[in-house]
């Protein structure tokens, strides 16, 4: 019995499979995150793979969220809240003091639970950010604004109306106009803070097919409390509890065969 | 393992585990019986097993409608999938082993009427003996979850086709020696083949609790000792 070799389900990853030998684009070096006393990260190492998304999971409160929040440094518009150790954006420490947070939030783009287009036009809000780094004459602008609506699979719904209100939109298409939005300033990684969870289930879908085609240009964070969809649609998946990365690895493991206990208490609802 | 926060869930799942453990006991009882029917020719314990029957393929659909419908509303993750395909797979080897329980009782009812020598039975009797203690003992570890224990069984299956392969060429004597013995062993050869695809089936089991318990799939080739699909027996020779 010994000689058989063993078929296990990541054999079975079709075109999704979790590269492991792809390049590490975000790594996170004993990295400790204090909200004023509370320790909430504790000595986090973990690395995110170019063009890979990964899932993050863990109940509410585990650091999932706070762990997104430093990777753009998102954080330090709240003066009692502090991180140590390190960020490496292509190797490069995002919590070094010196670094350009305008610069930085521009590679490192982020979409939150709740849609949250600004208060004008649909064009002007994907033309936002453009027009805040780049002087760009007025056809390539249009131009880039077209591209990233088509990047977010808005395009098709919008274009007759791109001079009317974002707050007009469903709260599905609110949605991908933000991650228009992110992706116009073309990111290397985009952060989803549970971006389908305020959605119905086909505006969540219609996300979920979007991340897919994402990953083919950027590195792709995803924190959500749907278990499923972080099966669905990431390559790589890390629990979190209490502050601390418990297991991480390609999704088809943690999904059907994790190795810690833990996780396997969180993920099959038996955690108390 | 602690319960699930949705205690429904942990109830479905009991419901699967008991399921399966009542088959595992019809399909037991069934295979005795019908070894028992066939070493006493005793027509009306056949009966009973054909009967029985019925209740293993009732069981076997419900598990199934259980199974999907645990799917279909709970989504089941790692352990909890692995024992909910585990249960579907193991009632339909179940449900396989009382058919062929049942196909040798038919043929006890068959070949009731027929004097024969009882040592032409006696070597059906004991393969039918080593496959029911491996039936045993590969739904003890199914309910106990014991892998090595499931291990053993998948590496006895091979004695019982080195056993079938000389029962095969038993047979073929007797009928060469005497044609009138020929429908009478013909029934006792599918007797035979029927008690190998059973203990086939425990193996299959045995696989499945390897699954359940490690997350992979056995591959590659068991021990296989039957050679009884190239043997020929010449008369005379």
């Amino acid at each position: 019995m010994n000689a058989a070799p063993a078929i296990s389900a990541s054999q079975f990853d079709g075109r999704n499979p979790a590269d492991e030998h792809a390049p590490i684009r975000i790594a996170a070096r004993e990295l400790n995150f204090y909200y004023g006393q509370f320790h909430s990260l504790k000595n986090i190492n973990l690395d995110f793979h170019d063009r890979q998304v990964t899932a993050l999971i863990g109940p509410s409160g585990c650091g999932k969220s706070t762990l997104l929040r430093t990777f753009n440094r998102i954080y330090s518009l709240y003066p009692e809240q502090r991180a140590e150790g390190q960020v490496l954006l292509d190797g490069q420490n995002v919590l070094d003091a010196n670094v350009d947070l305008n610069e930085l939030r521009s590679r490192i783009g982020m979409v939150f639970q709740k849609p949250t287009p600004f208060p004008m036009s649909i064009y002007d809000n994907v033309a936002f950010g453009l027009r805040l780094y780049e002087k760009l004459p007025k056809s390539e602008l249009d131009g880039r604004v077209e591209s990233a609506l088509r990047k977010a699979a808005l395009w098709d719904e919008v274009k007759d109306k791109l001079k009317q209100s974002g707050m007009g939109l469903s709260g599905g298409q609110q949605q991908r106009l933000c991650i228009a939005r992110t992706v116009a300033q073309s990111p290397e990684v985009i952060l989803f803070d549970e971006p389908t969870s305020a959605l119905d289930p086909i505006s969540t879908g219609r996300i979920e097919e979007l991340i897919e085609q994402l990953r083919s240009e950027f590195t792709i964070v995803i924190v959500t409390h749907n278990m499923q969809q972080a099966a669905r649609i990431s390559q790589f998946t890390a629990f979190m509890y209490l502050g601390e990365v418990i297991e991480v690895g390609p999704t088809n493991r943690i999904f059907m065969n994790p190795t810690v206990r833990q996780t396997q208490d969180y993920i099959t609802g038996r955690f108390g | 393992m602690p319960g699930h926060i949705v205690t429904s869930y942990d109830t479905d799942l009991e419901d699967l585990r008991r399921s399966i453990s009542e088959m595992g006991g019809v399909a037991e009882k069934m295979m005795t019986e019908a070894t028992d029917a066939l070493v006493r020719r005793d027509t009306q314990l056949a009966q009973a097993v054909i009967l029985a029957d019925k209740r293993l393929d009732t069981l076997q659909r419900e598990i199934e409608e259980r199974s999907v419908l645990l799917i279909a509303r709970r989504q089941p993750m790692a352990i909890d999938l692995r024992e909910t395909i585990s249960a579907i797979r193991v009632s339909g080897d179940l449900e396989r082993i009382g058919d062929l329980a049942k196909n040798i009782a038919k043929r006890v009812v068959a070949i009731s009427d027929q004097a024969q020598a009882q040592k032409i039975v006696l070597g059906v009797q004991h393969m039918s003996d080593l496959v029911q203690e491996q039936l045993k003992d590969v739904l003890d570890a199914y309910a106990s979850r014991d892998v090595s224990a499931a291990h053993n069984v998948w590496e006895r299956d091979g004695e019982i086709d080195a056993l079938y392969n000389s029962l095969f060429r038993e047979l073929l004597t007797y009928m060469m020696e005497d044609p009138r013995n020929i429908s009478f062993c013909t029934h006792l050869l599918f007797c035979a083949k029927n008690v190998e695809r059973i203990g086939d089936h425990t193996t299959n089991i045995a696989e499945t609790i390897h699954y359940l318990a490690t997350g992979e799939n056995l591959a590659g080739d068991r021990p296989k000792n039957d050679a009884s699909n190239y043997a020929t027996v010449t008369p005379g020779a």
